[in-house]
């Protein structure tokens, strides 16, 4: 029975730090509309800034002896330093980017990624390369002595952090500033004929998102406690992607949905080894379950976009007008009813 | 100086490998107007089945032939399912579905041979000498087989009623309606023809690097991208000399700055080139044009 609530701890932690991540893309692509392929690296920019922060310096008695760089700083300074670490990547990434748009804007994010994928796999100065960073302290572990009674204690944590991510997230929507993204979003040469900077919005937009995505990666450094460049590969990025469109672009309770949805079935895929026909086939072949996984999270993303795209809970707009995000810009919108 | 004409020798063949793949993807972008995410993985399943069909006895010209035809046939039934019930839906259902596509057909490949590398069934080739310089036999006959592939491309573009009717199709897709052009399935060849193509590159991609995983494609797409990107996306000229430069780019950059950093540098040239010149080197022709003007 505790093996099942530990279960259920750690399921729920990871669609936590799914959540952030989540929120983080909702409000590049969401809110925005604009379409980030490479949000990874976002992520991984989080991660890493959060072990170099946390790690113990060379000359500190905790220092274990694994890596020259660490600043021993507490957790919380951590948390701002992978925000802001995270939302300098994106700063950069959109002042590069945000001009194109469509299929270049999703393109050159990807290309980008890849670029800081290959960056952060060759500068093993900072990354140790393909031997990972282990072990990375964890916030407010030597407050309990038994290894699942903190996993307990971190999902609280991680709770925390998430509830900060979505009041950020809900505030900047709620905001004159979101209602101006909205604007953008839904007809840019419109919001520019009324004089807003449109540039500068979905630039502000993009690095609230990257400060997401860094705090997401703090959480999921705090988790396990390691950290290594093979896990923030592109897989990671349409994960994001899923959760967004399964929960329902542009609502932030929804893409928080989205992303428990999201790692639900990526857990249930762990039960198909009971299946028999399926455990004989995982026998000789190591590699079968994990790309059954991939499979079901492919086929999710063309059946999610094919048959729901709204997602679970739509974004609801303050007017009766609902406009289909989906549909082909150059349809006609329905003339918008003002109230007398 | 010979490690530099040594360098040409592989920048050319690695260019040529790129721009067969690089024509193929061009090529169904001038037409449908999106970039198909699922791309790179053709080249992986036309690799694997050549590989499947040497191991099951066959002749490796004859099971290249063969896996060919399938990275054609795939790419259309890809296309006609998942693809073209969404073509009114705005660029993002594309993107996303090519992706779903990409890791469903990554991840077959994947439970069917597993993911450790297979090694591309060729025989073995002592290479030619000239001077200080090895020219080796495989990367002529990539070369050559490249070059049969793109003179095949232009024949197709200029010379043949299918071609005429993609480039109309490509040009103005409501005027090629009008006309009483039948836009469907000028759409269903030129995926046919796309994934054909990919298919060759499959081939040729995985020969020049001796060996395959199921990520072969998926880590080529971006090169591919970049190459198509540089010359002007839709223009098929346009991608072969893309893929010319980067294919020598990727090399002389591996030769003589990092190994590590060269497959950064080509997506580093991709950037540049979408903020200088979104439209590549060649604004014009585009593929309405390809061919000359008839």
């Amino acid at each position: 029975m505790t093996g099942w609530l530990l279960f259920g701890a750690f399921v729920l932690t990871n669609a936590l730090i799914y959540g952030i991540l989540a929120l983080g893309l909702n409000t590049q692509y969401g809110l925005a509309g604009q379409a980030n392929f490479g949000f990874v690296a976002l992520f991984a920019a989080g991660a890493f800034a959060t072990t170099l922060a946390v790690l113990p310096p060379p000359d500190s008695p905790e220092y274990v002896g694994t890596y020259e760089i660490g600043f021993g700083l507490p957790w919380g300074a951590a948390l701002l330093v992978a925000a802001a670490t995270a939302g300098g990547v994106a700063l950069l990434m959109g002042l590069v980017c945000l001009r194109l748009g469509g299929h270049y804007l999703a393109m050159v994010t990807f290309a980008m990624a890849q670029v800081f994928a290959s960056f952060l796999a060759n500068e093993e100065w900072i990354t140790k390369g393909q031997f990972g960073i282990s072990p990375v302290p964890q916030p407010l572990r030597d407050q309990v002595d038994e290894a699942s009674t903190y996993i307990y204690l971190y999902l609280g944590l991680a709770a925390v952090v998430t509830l900060v991510a979505y009041i950020l997230a809900e505030r900047a929507g709620r905001s004159p500033f979101g209602r101006v993204l909205r604007g953008i979003r839904e007809d840019e040469v419109a919001a520019r004929t009324l004089g807003k900077a449109a540039g500068a919005f979905k630039l502000k937009a993009f690095v609230l998102g990257g400060v997401l995505a860094g705090l997401a990666g703090a959480v999921w450094v705090g988790s396990i406690g390691a950290v290594h460049v093979g896990q923030f590969i592109p897989v990671v990025t349409f994960n994001v992607w899923l959760a967004v469109l399964l929960g329902g672009v542009g609502n932030n309770r929804g893409v928080l949905l989205g992303a428990l949805l999201l790692v639900l079935i990526r857990e249930s895929t762990r039960f198909l080894e009971g299946v028999p026909f399926l455990a004989d086939l995982a026998a000789s072949n190591a590699s079968f379950l994990p790309s059954l996984r991939y499979v079901i999270i492919g086929l999710a993303l063309i059946l999610v976009v094919r048959f729901a795209p709204q997602g679970v809970l739509p974004e609801r707009l303050r007017k009766r007008v609902q406009p289909d995000l989906t549909a082909d810009e150059s349809a006609p919108v329905e003339p918008v009813q003002v109230k007398a | 100086m010979d490690y530099f004409l040594q360098t040409i020798v592989y920048g050319l063949a690695t260019g040529a490998v790129i721009s067969v793949a690089a024509v193929g993807l061009t090529l169904s972008f001038g037409v449908t107007g999106f970039i198909n995410f699922s791309y790179g993985e053709i080249l992986t399943v036309a690799a694997y089945t050549t590989y499947a069909l040497t191991q099951a006895g066959m002749a490796l010209p004859l099971a290249a032939l063969i896996a060919i035809f399938m990275g054609g046939v795939v790419t259309f039934l890809v296309a006609r399912g998942f693809f073209e019930p969404l073509r009114d839906r705005g660029p993002l259902a594309l993107l996303i579905t090519g992706v779903g596509v990409a890791f469903v057909i990554q991840s077959l490949v994947q439970m069917a041979f597993g993911g450790s590398p297979k090694p591309f069934p060729l025989p073995l080739m002592t290479p030619w000498q000239i001077g200080e310089v090895y020219i080796p036999k495989l990367q002529v006959i990539i070369l050559v087989l490249a070059i049969v592939c793109m003179i095949a491309v232009h024949a197709l573009l200029r010379y043949t009623l299918m071609g005429r009717t993609m480039r109309a199709a490509a040009s103005n897709d409501a005027l090629a309606k009008l006309s009483g052009l039948n836009t469907r399935r000028i759409i269903g060849g030129t995926w046919l023809v796309s994934g054909l193509i990919a298919g060759l590159g499959g081939v040729l991609l995985a020969s020049s690097q001796g060996n395959m995983s199921p990520t072969l494609g998926f880590n080529f797409l971006l090169v591919v991208f970049a190459a198509a990107m540089l010359g002007g996306i839709g223009q098929p000229y346009g991608a072969m000399l893309g893929a010319l430069v980067i294919g020598l780019g990727i090399e002389f950059g591996a030769a003589y700055v990092s190994a590590d950093y060269s497959q950064a540098l080509a997506f580093g040239v991709l950037i540049v080139v979408l903020l200088v010149r979104p439209s590549g080197f060649l604004g014009k022709p585009s593929l309405a044009t390809a061919g000359g003007a008839s």
